[in-house]
């Protein structure tokens, strides 16, 4: 039935519901008409906050402060003869004029700050009407008693039932062409990813005040309608409890989904008005009812519900037969940096950065970790400002602009970490790049066809409906990859692109680059993959500590001898092998047997059987998505439950916490480094020894900084401000402060330089060398296989082969399937 | 058909329909008289609130003994308005609309009571204040009035206290301190009309917030004006931090109130000095002779097992003017012969003589006359070991 | 000169409650991201159960006080583990609700159980007041700042100098990580809950003399404190003591010169001035966040 979810069925079923309430209308009388009013505008405020919170994650809880704008504009004006349908106007736009203010504030600040800043704004209309005097009545409010008339008819109690509930659809109807059109998307793309929806072009101070102010008219435009139907208002009809009820009914019903503020809107009017009965009762009872209703369905009532339909049918990409071309012809200006430099408190990130991007051709930015590469193409797209020097894209001088500005000039880009719009579909993403930063524009057939074409172009071929957030890693990166293309920019800045893929699929990476240069774009590549950048690039540019200290061809920059010594290192000395085999005992202090694990349905790991021996270094390798970290955090306990077993030190750990492992000595050092950003090196290293039990001995800590004299120079800085080098160098420390029985090492050369991860591999082989055991997990298998003794190469979770680590390596096979020459 | 639907959406299905039967199913078979109550029965003033259901209660069992109104007996529906007017309004119209009240009995909030009293009018349907004072309540301005009262009348609540603190203090120059709210503003208008009356000056008017704990910046303010007196109007909570205000102030002024004291605790919240405060009632228990208030004092405990003490019939305002408001209303109805609102409004005109708790009536009501009690029904009183004793001079 | 010192007196005494109430949101934010929205109620238990066991019981009052902080770290508990962490579990962002349904619960509990009127709990440093530069004053009103403030600063010192406090830094900075270095995140998060609660019963015990013991005692002092753990920055301990000394003499400041009747509105338009100027608080400092 994916037909449920399409958009003339939803617009179907809210007429139905429309016409149902208004037959209710019809069939009751007196009180109910009053109830259902009630329902009927509570729904048209939570879909405004809808808006805010569903579509946009901004939290609001002053809505009743919205709300009481509506209510005493519309009130006022009548008061003073002015006609309500008029008044109803007016309270919409004032309401939205006002949202448009708040947003001024709240655009500064996020998460708790931002429900303070709301709240705030409630208490001061609330305390605003109190002190209003003979225009708000202060206290003792407003009575209204004349009702309002049309067409000279005055308007019973059921008339403004009947205009509720035409609000109430309208709204709703509203939300769901909102929620379809460009500006829904650039709203949800804002929440997902704010800084790259800037990237795209979208300005997110003009899309969150566009939120803010929709939100406000909807209920502002509630708020209006109000006073006939209650005959009174005071400022102690919108409290600060009102806000949270609308809230409440919003989180109830559903947030972001279309219909959930009407589901709310039922639970948090007719909920109290069934307890009335139990008087001075009725709020214990409605505060035990709500907790009730949201252990029961905590993705709200419609989230529940719509879990319960089979998803939209999965439309794979387009597979079209031969390569197919970019879209569009890009404009052939350059990008010409002069001079550019960026200072952070006192640190120079960025000095006298020159280059030149020309169109058709791959400029790619080098350096060690750390030597400001990332920094340049921040600068580039506008989300740092220069402190010196220009940028510019044929005669347009970009320097300090803001990102969005940036982004419409023809200046698109990736990131080392994907940042997709996780909640949109996988075409939506890309077709929110065409035409960077329009909000208007009518979402087009010919859009998701150019969509698709681009899909196809960067060779993806997953599903093009499906959520951006479960894509896998290499789908992300080349989804990434499409939606930058799809404004037809002038210029393609990539960051990392290669991180985390296989060789096979940075082959796939490189020859897609190499084709989007030569249809005119120019193309800014970051990267530490030495094949790739030295394969496809035109032009390098080396850095190191924020300046450039070469630039050339590939050819020119191999030889230089300043890059071999600053990047490259020791590249001709790989890491060390063990010079004696390995001898140890043969009793396993770490054996998996038969272990099977996954996230959801599918398992990952399906029947992993694995041994490590004291002293012993073994590598676990294998393809992109093979189950290789998955694994790793079986084994640490971070993913539970496992199917098998996990034997450590003759125990049985698989049904242990992730805790209890690391206290018995199985110690990972995971993916991604995961210090502690906000302590320091030195606070995380003796971290490391919390779960060991046993006091600090401070020449330990001595002892590791001398080991890793990089983090030694920077003991009292912030762990989140080292480079990606020495917040792996800081995780193995704190992992070694632990005194491991088993180190477990998960892709740690993740992001490095060359001469980094050359450093890395000779740490790995010291600590090999002295005895400790090691469990690594490395994209780099070759390198990995260096320093082990054994290893095992996993194949879709499973172990497709195992052997000595000569033996792996000499297997070609093996390695044209999996490994990939590093 | 409501077995193929999964568990989640058929408990959805059942508690949908369940709200919405509950919602909007109308009143049942109409046997009974319905009298509601919209008063704060939660939140600080819910003691009070307490106080008028019982005194409603204790009422209504005694007509229903004797045979109801009408041959029907009384029933009282009761709605919790958490001292805020737009509850009120809520509860009101549902009380009218959906159960059908015959009337409406209000609570101690004056601010409540002004929202609800044009609903009344325009529902015409009687309302009957057995607490809040506010003088707009029954003197509204509206050309067809539903709302009486069987308690005390700001206005004329303000000149008794001007006339007491001039009696009994010789006060020139009194301040006033008051709560910020409709109830307060009702009385800052009542004590300054009262103030011209007797051609007295006032020192100053000050004002606070009900939550308020610090009064001292206001009183410091009334004592350099040289106040050598002080009106004070608020509940009891705020009342009692006036009080401790003035002892940490070291300002020792005679404190004439209105009634708010009377609410709950006063003699445990305010400490040492609350019996310093003199404060009107229409009503006490304690030091009241009269044997219908010994027969009612033992109906209560008898029908209230919680009652134990005269501690616990503090707030016996409450009790006694919805007691005998209660009575007032059932002739009021037995005069009609119906339970049609108008003509039940003119039913309180022709009640006769009526021997109620508080006093015997004489024709209480009459058109443009709606407050049952008058000047000569206030008693000063004080607060004694927890009790309230009326003050002897 | 006198008001001023005396608005100074109350300012800073209110000031530093605010500042405690405020601290228990800090401490279970910077640990597990999430506050919990029924510390106002928190409050009133504090101050209820203190009035329950030491008046109606007749309890000795130290006795009365221990087992009444018990109860608010038993309720921090129960907020953690009941309306807390099922919704964190799912990822959904209701425990925010479901923590202002559980401190509605709460309050109408105790209304119910402890009685509707206002009761006052004793204290022999709230009976007489001493003149101190010609003003009246409750030695309790001295008493309130001082333990206020040294109990504020114990907490941010526990937290930034000692292991333990790094701990808890840990395990809200990277969870999963915190779980490899051995330490047990539910129970760290369970505890921090606690300790906030107890910091909202402490405030609410000391406060409970000047005020009036009532089931509303906590409602709007917990939103005035969440607004001073914002204005702080909820991050930082430093900056939440500071803010809620400061919100108590800005406070005690405009009712004394204008008038109570705009404290609310001169506070909470200041509070919008000042997220404007400072987005993350007056000490709260953004993240380290790499694009």
């Amino acid at each position: 039935m994916p037909y449920l979810r399409s958009a003339p069925v939803m617009r179907l079923g809210i007429a139905g519901l429309t016409a149902a309430a208004l037959g209710l209308v019809a069939l009751t009388a007196g009180y109910s008409h009053f109830v259902i009013a009630l329902v009927a505008l509570t729904t048209v405020a939570g879909v405004g906050l809808n808006v805010l919170l569903g579509l946009t994650g901004l939290i609001s809880f002053g809505q009743a402060g919205f709300y009481a704008i509506g209510a005493y504009t519309s009130a006022i004006l009548t008061l003073h003869g002015v006609s309500f349908w008029l008044a109803l106007a007016a309270a919409t736009l004032i309401a939205a004029l006002v949202g448009g203010l708040v947003a001024v504030p709240a655009m500064r600040v996020k998460g708790p700050y931002l429900a303070m800043l709301t709240i705030a704004f409630g208490f001061i209309v609330e305390h605003g009407l109190i002190e209003g005097g003979e225009v708000t009545g202060g206290q003792n409010g407003l009575v209204v008693t004349d009702a309002p008339t049309l067409l000279g008819e005055p308007l019973a109690p059921a008339g403004l039932a009947v205009l509720a509930v035409l609000a109430a659809g309208a709204s709703l109807a509203g939300f769901d062409l909102l929620a379809r059109s460009r500006l829904g998307q650039a709203m949800r793309a804002v929440r997902d990813a704010d800084v790259a929806a800037a990237a795209l072009g979208f300005d997110p101070v003009r899309v969150k005040t566009l939120a803010f102010a929709i939100s406000a008219a909807l209920t502002g435009l509630a708020g209006a309608i109000l006073p006939p139907l209650m005959l009174f208002i005071a400022p102690s009809s919108f409290p600060f409890s009102q806000s949270i009820l609308f809230v409440l009914s919003v989180i109830v019903g559903g947030a972001g989904t279309v219909l959930g503020p009407l589901f709310g809107a039922l639970v948090t009017v007719l909920l109290p008005e069934a307890l009335s009965g139990l008087a001075e009762y009725r709020l214990l009872f409605f505060g035990i009812a709500a907790l009730a209703v949201m252990w029961l369905v905590p993705s709200g009532l419609v989230g529940s519900l719509a879990r319960l339909l089979p998803r939209g049918r999965e439309a794979p990409a387009a597979a079209e037969a031969g390569e197919p071309l970019l879209p569009g012809t890009a404009a052939r200006e350059a990008l010409i940096l002069d001079g550019v430099g960026i200072r952070f408190g006192g640190i120079t990130a960025a000095d006298g950065v020159d280059l030149t991007a020309r169109p058709a051709a791959v400029t790619s930015v080098i350096g060690p970790n750390g030597a400001g590469k990332t920094t340049v193409l921040n600068l580039i797209s506008g989300f740092y400002r220069p402190s010196a020097g220009a940028i510019r894209l044929g005669d347009r001088d970009l320097a300090g602009r803001p990102a969005h500005l940036v982004a419409r000039a023809g200046i698109a880009r990736t990131y080392q970490t994907t940042r997709l719009f996780g909640s949109l579909p996988v075409v939506d993403n890309v077709a929110l790049g065409l035409a960077p930063g329009q909000l208007w524009r009518r979402a087009r057939a010919r859009d998701r066809k150019t969509a698709d074409g681009l899909l196809a172009f960067v060779g993806y071929r997953g599903a093009l409906d499906r959520p951006a957030a479960e894509l896998p890693h290499v789908d992300r990166r080349l989804v990434e990859i499409a939606r930058a293309l799809a404004g037809n920019p002038a210029v393609l800045l990539l960051d990392e692109p290669a991180a985390g893929l296989s060789r096979a699929d940075t082959d796939g990476l490189a020859r897609l680059i190499r084709r989007i240069a030569d249809s005119g774009v120019a193309v800014v590549l970051v990267e530490h993959d030495m094949p790739l950048v030295m394969g496809i690039s035109d032009h390098i540019l080396v850095m190191d500590a924020g300046r450039p200290i070469a630039r050339g061809t590939p050819a020119e920059i191999r030889r230089d001898p300043a890059v071999l010594h600053a990047y490259l290192g020791g590249a001709d000395t790989p890491a060390r092998p063990r010079s004696a085999p390995w001898q140890g005992p043969a009793d396993a202090v770490l054996s998996v047997l038969d272990l099977t694990a996954g996230y959801g349905a599918a398992p990952v790991l399906d029947g992993v059987h694995l041994d490590v021996r004291p002293g012993e270094t073994v590598a676990l390798l294998g393809a992109n998505g093979a189950g290789k970290s998955t694994a790793m955090r079986a084994l640490a306990g971070l993913l539970r439950p496992v199917a098998g077993a996990i034997v450590f030190d003759d125990q049985r750990v698989e049904a242990l916490p992730a805790h209890r492992i690391a206290r018995g000595g199985l110690v990972l050092v995971p993916e991604g480094r995961q210090v502690f950003p906000e302590l320091t090196v030195v606070e995380n290293i003796r971290l490391g020894a919390f779960g060991r039990g046993t006091p600090i001995d401070p020449a330990e800590v001595e002892r590791l900084l001398d080991r890793f004299p990089g983090l030694r120079e920077r003991a009292a800085s912030r762990a989140g401000l080292l480079s990606g080098g020495e917040q792996q160098m800081l995780a193995i420390a704190r992992g070694l402060m632990a005194h491991p029985r088993i180190l477990l090492l998960d892709e740690p050369s993740l992001g490095l330089a060359p001469a980094m991860i050359n450093a890395l591999y000779a740490t790995v082989a010291e600590l090999r060398d002295e005895g400790i055991t090691i469990l690594i997990v490395d994209q780099m298998a070759a390198l990995a296989l260096t320093v082990a003794d054994r290893g095992y190469v996993l194949e879709q979770g499973r172990v497709a082969a195992r052997g000595t680590a000569a033996e792996l390596s000499a297997d070609k096979g093996l390695e044209a399937a999996y490994l990939g020459a590093a | 058909m409501a077995s193929f639907l999964p568990p989640t959406l058929r408990r959805f299905a059942v508690t949908t329909s369940a709200l919405f039967g509950l919602a909007i199913s109308t009143a049942q078979a109409a046997d009974t008289v319905k009298i509601g109550l919209v008063t704060a029965l939660s939140g600080q003033s819910a003691k009070s609130g307490e106080a008028i259901s019982r005194g409603i209660g204790l009422a209504i069992d005694e007509i229903n003994a004797k045979g109801g109104v009408l041959g029907r007996p009384l029933e009282l529906v009761a709605r919790d308005d958490e001292a805020n007017p737009s509850k009120g309004v809520l509860a009101t119209r549902e009380l009218i609309q959906r159960v059908g009240v015959v009337a409406v009995v209000g609570g101690l909030d004056t601010p409540v009571s002004m929202a609800i009293v044009p609903i009344a009018n325009q529902m015409k349907v009687p309302f009957i204040g057995p607490w809040a004072a506010g003088t707009g309540i029954t003197r509204n301005g509206a050309a067809d009035n539903y709302a009486f009262r069987v308690s005390a009348v700001d206005a004329l609540v303000d000149e008794a206290l001007v006339a007491y603190a001039v009696k009994t203090y010789g006060a020139k120059k009194p301040g006033m301190i008051l709560v910020n709210n409709a109830w307060g503003e009702s009385n800052q208008k009542g004590l300054k009309d009262a103030l011209q009356a007797a051609n007295l000056p006032a020192a100053g008017i000050e004002k606070y917030e009900a939550n308020d704990v610090d009064m001292v910046p206001q009183l410091s303010r009334l004592k350099e004006a040289g106040a050598d007196a002080l009106f004070l109007v608020g509940n009891v909570g705020p009342s009692a931090q006036v009080v401790k205000s003035l002892d940490r102030m070291g300002w020792s002024v005679p404190v004439v109130s209105h009634w708010g004291p009377a609410g709950g605790r006063f003699g445990e919240l305010a400490g040492p000095s609350a019996g310093k405060v003199h404060f009107i009632q229409t009503f006490t228990f304690a030091g009241n002779a009269s044997p219908k208030a010994s027969a009612v004092l033992d109906a209560l405990k008898a029908k209230y097992p919680a009652i134990k003490s005269m501690a616990d019939v503090t707030p016996a305002v409450g009790i006694a003017n919805a007691y005998d408001a209660t009575h007032l209303l059932a002739l009021a109805i037995q005069a009609a012969g119906s339970t049609e609102g108008p003509k039940v409004r003119d039913g309180f005109y022709k009640i006769g003589t009526y021997p109620g708790l508080i006093k015997t009536y004489d024709t209480p009501f009459a058109p443009g006359r709606h407050d049952a009690l008058g000047p000569n029904d206030y008693v000063f009183t004080r607060f004694k070991d927890g009790e309230i004793v009326a003050v002897t001079n | 000169m006198l008001t001023s010192i005396l608005v100074s007196g109350l300012g800073l005494g209110l000031g530093s409650m605010y500042g405690l109430v405020a601290l228990g949101f800090h401490v279970t934010y910077a640990v597990s991201g999430t506050v919990n929205f029924a510390q106002g109620s928190v409050v009133t238990l504090g101050a209820v159960l203190a009035y329950a066991l030491g008046v109606t019981l007749g309890w000795p009052m130290p006795a009365a006080i221990v087992l009444a902080l018990a109860g608010c770290a038993l309720f921090g508990l129960v907020v953690e583990r009941a309306l807390v962490r099922p919704f964190v579990a799912r990822g959904s962002d209701a425990w925010l609700l479901a923590t202002v349904a559980g401190g509605i619960v709460l309050d109408n509990t105790m209304l119910f159980t402890f009685g509707k009127e206002p009761r006052s709990l004793p204290s022999p440093l709230a009976t007489k007041p001493v003149e101190i530069l010609g003003t009246g004053i409750y030695p309790l009103q001295l008493v309130i700042p001082v333990v206020g403030i040294a109990l504020a600063f114990a907490i941010r010192t526990v937290f930034r100098r000692t292991d333990l406090g790094r701990v808890l830094l840990a395990v809200a900075q990277n969870a999963d990580a915190a779980r490899l270095m051995g330490i047990d995140v539910r129970r760290t998060v369970a505890c921090a809950f606690a300790l906030s609660a107890v910091l909202a019963g402490i405030a609410g015990l000391l406060i409970a003399p000047l005020f009036s013991v009532s089931a509303e005692l906590g409602t709007l002092f917990g939103i005035k404190a969440f607004a001073v753990a914002i204005l702080g920055g909820i991050g930082s301990a430093t900056g939440v003591i500071l803010a809620g000394l400061l919100y108590g003499l800005v406070e005690a400041g405009v009712t004394a010169t204008l008038g109570s009747t705009y404290t609310q509105l001169v506070v909470f338009s200041v509070i919008i001035l000042a997220l404007t100027l400072r987005p993350d608080g007056l000490l709260g400092r953004a993240a380290v966040n790499k694009v």
